[in-house]
């Protein structure tokens, strides 16, 4: 499962890592980080936002919310009577993510895109839903990046001995497939350094606009 | 043991009324034998980096030590010596023979012309580029010009070797023979420094940096790299090999 080694990387728990199994406890996530709300709003987001890749009927929308909850990403937000005094967090308040939460779905999110080319509309929604600002993009990029980067640096390098090249088939098609792999990668990567272009062009621009005339 | 420790660099270059900051706040630390590459796209700071830890460039800011001495105030006596910089445009213009332009950084540190040309000889034979040394630099081929600029630079026995863009200009089936030289060469105990702008030059290396606009992302120092298995890839499905990091 590509995210287990995210999480087992960065220390972060097993019961974070297994709560990410599931595509649906994924999405729901990012609709929490997106906007804190009760699960009966969340539901509704979800149908809008993934119901054409994810089907999800309400009790798997309340088992992945629970999921998250055991597994720290999400938690329940403290209430306000109406009037005014402070209640602790009880059954109908809303979902709020956890700073761990933020960090796993981004962490999640980074290697998913990467392996899992199909689902890139679904993912495009779900990055939309996680990142609310450039400098949250840039950094969503940077993790992206690391991520082709590990990938290349795990390829082993094409067996040759004494640096002739095999010409058994075997041989062939081995090296033939690892470039394909470098090739992807390579794509993915000069696709980072243009959307790192459009980004600071997206910032200086936004500065531009609130500079006082 | 650290055998180069940049710590906090910044380099700056001035184009007119212009300021570029070519790297930012830079921190990279290197141990014995270790083989680490920097990916970056063009104009990202990757060469620049590498001139600043050969101590070719001298940063405006920050520090750089190498065998635990201030880079600043030994540069002169190291480089060319116990830190190998490596250029593949290696005088693929110029006139001579291979052999006596690898001999002459060996002249240059007063050894004996007998040695020189014997000792450049040896090096050619470990880089495997042994047919190169009788002919004349502009006869050579990209991946020759490679070889022979790599053992131009090791021929003083660095403990460093730094080595800008290996696989530029190099044939495509040439490439992968050229980087698993290089990795034979740190695994003989030469720390090897190298930038890449493709994803080649990062399979099998001990530790996989990329850097953008100046700034290094990855694991800077030794300690925080995890060591992940090499992955084969066949039509049969990946498969990892543990503790298969060094190829």
């Amino acid at each position: 499962m590509p995210g287990e080694h995210v999480f087992e990387e960065r220390g972060a728990d097993l019961a974070g890592c297994a709560a990410l199994r599931s595509q649906v406890a994924c999405a729901v996530l990012g609709l929490v980080i997106e906007k804190p709300s009760h699960g009966y709003e969340i539901g509704q987001r979800f149908e809008t936002r993934f119901g054409a890749f994810l089907s999800a009927g309400r009790s798997s929308i309340y088992a992945a919310l629970g999921s998250l909850m055991d597994a720290g990403l999400i938690e329940k937000m403290a209430g306000r009577s109406t009037t005014g005094a402070r209640r602790g967090a009880k059954a109908g308040a809303p979902y709020r993510a956890t700073a761990a939460g933020a960090r796993a779905y981004r962490a999640w999110l980074a290697e998913r895109v990467r392996t899992d080319p199909q689902r890139v509309e679904m993912l495009g929604r779900m990055t939309l839903a996680g990142v609310h600002s450039v400098e949250a993009a840039v950094d969503f990029i940077g993790r992206y990046e690391q991520e082709c980067v590990r990938e290349a640096q795990e390829l082993a390098r094409p067996q040759r001995s004494d640096g002739v090249v095999s010409f058994g088939i075997a041989g062939v098609v081995e090296r033939l497939l690892i470039e394909e792999r470098r090739r992807m990668i390579d794509a993915q990567l000069a696709w980072i350094s243009y959307a790192r272009a459009e980004l600071r062009a997206a910032e200086s621009n936004h500065g531009a606009e609130n500079e006082p005339r | 043991m650290t055998l180069l420790s940049i710590e906090h660099a910044t380099k700056r270059y001035r184009r007119g009324r212009l300021e570029h900051i070519a790297i930012k706040d830079v921190s990279l630390e290197m141990e014995v034998g270790e083989l680490v590459a920097v990916w970056g796209a063009r104009r990202s700071g990757r060469s620049t980096l590498l001139r600043v830890a050969a101590g070719i460039e001298r940063p405006e800011e920050g520090t750089i030590s190498f065998e635990g001495r201030d880079l600043a105030r030994w540069r002169n006596s190291v480089l060319g010596s116990r830190i190998g910089y490596c250029q593949t445009s290696f005088a693929s213009g110029g006139r001579g023979l291979v052999v006596e332009h690898i001999a002459a950084g060996l002249l240059a540190q007063r050894a004996s012309p007998t040695d020189a040309m014997r000792r450049a000889q040896e090096m050619l034979v470990r880089v495997g580029a042994e047919r190169c040394g009788q002919l004349e630099c502009h006869e050579l081929d990209g991946a020759e010009v490679a070889h022979v600029a790599i053992a131009s630079a090791l021929v003083t026995s660095p403990a460093l070797l730094v080595i800008d863009e290996p696989t530029n200009g190099v044939d495509l089936l040439e490439r992968d023979p050229l980087l698993t030289l290089l990795r034979s060469i740190a695994n003989e105990g030469t720390a090897v420094l190298m930038s890449t702008g493709e994803a080649q030059g990062l399979s099998g290396v001990d530790r996989a940096l990329s850097i953008d606009n100046g700034e290094l992302r990855g694991d800077v120092k030794p300690r925080d790299a995890q060591v992940l298995p090499l992955r084969r890839v066949s039509w049969r499905g990946d498969v990892a090999e543990p503790g298969a990091r060094r190829q």
